[in-house]
């Protein structure tokens, strides 16, 4: 399985998300635990003081002459929240029947006011918080009231609740913030994706202004110095081809000149010195091609030198000069006569192919013209589907020419056809003829604008 | 027997060309070095000069401009360079033709032939009575006498330059392609059109009052040039 990596911008977000979480969540629990203390103070010292109150008045009804501890208790203006308690004479009283007294009071509050202090304690009371308050009384007898924290308790949990709503929000905050953030900062990155991109399209001399972007510095002078090592390294390597390619013709050229001196008296030489002759000639002459295909396709990175052609007519020249007739050129309707295309190149790439179809095709029996297209049709065994692509690469030769003995050809025909087709933009492809053969076919994109 | 002067510093070059050219029925007087070369060409002029432009001492560039002062006989440069920049340098300097080696001897002997056979149409033919002017506005070429006439003075062209403006002369008002030009002064079946060019540039330097906007030999976009009043 795949783990796709996390983007830069996604990470800064995630971590400004995080950050800003743990921010509020902080501010969040402390103003909380704060808020939450405060109210129980608050609470308790009020409970407090309605407990010595209530304790008064009814200490002050069991110190009567006829004590009577439920009537003392119902004097007391309790509310709903409010429970009172009282033990008196060993037994417990209370308002209401349900309240079990002796189980609503913790033991140690029991001893503590036993002991005559009095105390205070939170309690949970039917699954609610309370708080239950104990004064000891004249004579024994202890007075509780039991407060009802629920109310509290639920404004605490409204504060919870909003509290954690704005730490989620706070988060989201700070997950904007990084994207937009990461966004103004790898705004000058596009720069540098660009200029990437005008290399990778030939164009080297694009570089990056380092003024622009002055944190991106030491990127751009990265970039920049990396573009100078490829384009000093790719202008060395084509002065390389160039210079072998020059080194080997001067020699060529003795080689050439001596062959034809040899050439001219080979009637008056043995046939063994004169079949070598004939064969030195021979193979002077492809040595030839070769250098000056390889000079070609030293050179075939270089952009095209558009100028208006007239490519029909080209096509028909090229024709004549292969000693083909010119009508097997066929223009298709419709194709304009005048082409913005290298006329050199253009001419040699379809010197190319129809020499290919002569070697291995059995002969050129269509040139065709179209609009922004060049095509080439023979009769021969056709190319296998397997070596459509390889057949464009240098040194290959298709199975035909092995099959002739691959004599003749350089290997280099075929790669230069697509080297100058490229340099236009456009690419070169074989496929089947109808009726059996090869289509060999060159397209010149952009061959109708100047 | 047509006379070759070879001005070529490697040697092998050297003797394996002038042995090929004997073949092909020329006399080659060979030298190394451009200063030879010139002081050959003073002492016994050669029909035709084959040059390199790589020489030790005074380059080819250099040879060509010296010779092309005081002579128009057709120089043909045999180099290994074929950048554009260099073929155009050397044509503009004067040289008439631009071979790229290495060069079959055959299509070498070829070009000298032509070369030749269209400097003998215009020094061979002496002055005849019948002899025919063109006139286009100022300009006057005359096809047999081998001259140029602007606004009546005479205009000083070689033999390649002059062969040229015939052969435009010769189809007033009409185009003709750059490869038709190269046939039929150059006897290329099939050849670089920058020599039309650069000759072209050459002879508006001397026929055309502004030479970026032409009145006589102007260019016709894609198809060619043609010669106007």
């Amino acid at each position: 399985m795949r783990v796709w990596p996390i983007g830069l911008r996604a990470r800064v977000s995630a971590a400004f998300a995080l950050g800003a979480l743990i921010l509020s969540a902080c501010v969040s629990l402390v103003s909380y635990e704060s808020t939450r203390n405060t109210l129980f103070g608050e609470r308790e010292r009020a409970a407090i003081r309605a407990t010595y109150y209530d304790a008064m008045v009814v200490g002050a009804g069991l110190n009567s002459a006829d004590p009577n501890v439920l009537e003392a208790m119902l004097a007391l203006d309790t509310g709903s929240d409010r429970y009172v308690l009282v033990y008196w004479e060993g037994r417990w009283h209370s308002r209401s029947a349900d309240l079990a007294a002796d189980g609503a009071v913790p033991v140690g509050l029991q001893e503590m006011t036993a002991s005559g202090e009095s105390g205070a304690q939170r309690i949970r009371r039917d699954g609610q918080p309370a708080l239950i308050v104990g004064i000891p009384l004249l004579g024994g007898a202890v007075f509780y009231e039991i407060f009802s924290l629920a109310e509290l308790q639920r404004t605490l949990q409204t504060l919870a609740l909003v509290l954690t709503a704005v730490a989620i929000m706070v988060a989201a905050a700070g997950a904007a913030v990084g994207w937009y953030v990461t966004r103004h900062a790898l705004h000058p990155l596009t720069a540098v994706a660009e200029a990437a991109r005008g290399i990778a399209g030939g164009d080297l001399t694009t570089r990056i202004n380092p003024d622009t972007e002055p944190d991106l510095a030491p990127l751009s002078d990265a970039f920049n110095d990396m573009a100078d090592q490829l384009s000093r390294r790719l202008e060395r390597d084509r002065r390389f081809a160039a210079d072998v390619s020059h080194e080997l013709r001067s020699p060529l050229q003795t080689l050439e000149a001596a062959a034809s001196v040899l050439h001219k008296r080979r009637d008056t030489l043995d046939d063994r010195s004169a079949a070598a002759i004939t064969l030195v000639t021979a193979e002077v002459a492809r040595f030839q091609a070769l250098v000056n295909d390889l000079l070609e396709l030293a050179r075939s990175d270089r952009p095209a030198h558009r100028e208006q052609v007239d490519v029909p007519e080209l096509a028909q020249r090229v024709c004549r000069s292969r000693s083909l007739p010119a009508d097997l050129v066929e223009v298709a309707p419709g194709t304009p006569r005048f082409w913005y295309v290298d006329k050199r190149r253009v001419e040699q790439a379809l010197g190319n192919l129809i020499d290919n179809a002569n070697r291995y095709g059995g002969g050129a029996v269509t040139v065709r013209v179209g609009a922004g297209f060049l095509e080439v049709d023979d009769e021969g065994p056709g190319v296998a589907e397997k070596d459509r692509t390889i057949i464009f690469d240098r040194f290959v030769r298709g199975p035909a020419a092995n099959f002739r003995g691959g004599t003749d050809g350089t290997g280099l025909g075929l790669a230069i056809v697509a080297g100058h087709a490229a340099a236009h933009g456009g690419d070169a492809s074989v496929s089947e003829r109808p009726g059996g053969g090869a289509r060999f076919r060159f397209t010149l994109p952009g061959f109708e604008t100047p | 027997m047509s006379a070759v002067l070879l001005i070529e510093d490697d040697d092998r070059i050297r003797l394996s060309l002038a042995m090929a050219l004997e073949d092909e029925g020329y006399t080659a007087h060979a030298v190394a070095t451009a200063e030879e070369g010139l002081a050959a060409q003073r002492a016994h002029r050669a029909d035709t000069v084959l040059i390199d432009l790589m020489l030790p001492g005074m380059d080819g560039y250099e040879c060509i401009r010296q010779m092309r002062r005081d002579d128009d006989v057709p120089i043909v440069v045999v180099s290994a360079r074929d950048d554009t920049h260099d073929i155009v340098a050397a044509l503009e300097a004067g040289a008439d033709d631009y071979v790229v080696k290495p060069v079959a001897v055959k299509e070498l002997a070829a070009r000298l032939r032509a070369l030749r056979r269209r400097a003998r149409t215009v020094t061979a033919v002496p002055a005849a009575p019948t002899t025919s002017v063109l006139t286009f506005g100022d300009l006057e070429v005359r096809p047999e006498a081998g001259e140029v006439r602007l606004r009546g003075e005479p205009v000083s062209v070689t033999r390649t330059e002059f062969r040229l403006l015939c052969e435009l002369a010769d189809h007033p008002g009409l185009v003709l392609s750059r490869q038709q030009l190269l046939q039929r002064v150059w006897g290329h079946e099939f050849g670089d059109e920058r020599v039309v060019d650069v000759h072209v540039g050459r002879l508006r330097q001397k026929i055309e009052d502004e030479t970026g906007n032409p009145r006589h030999l102007v260019t016709v976009r894609g198809l060619g040039y043609k010669l106007q009043p």
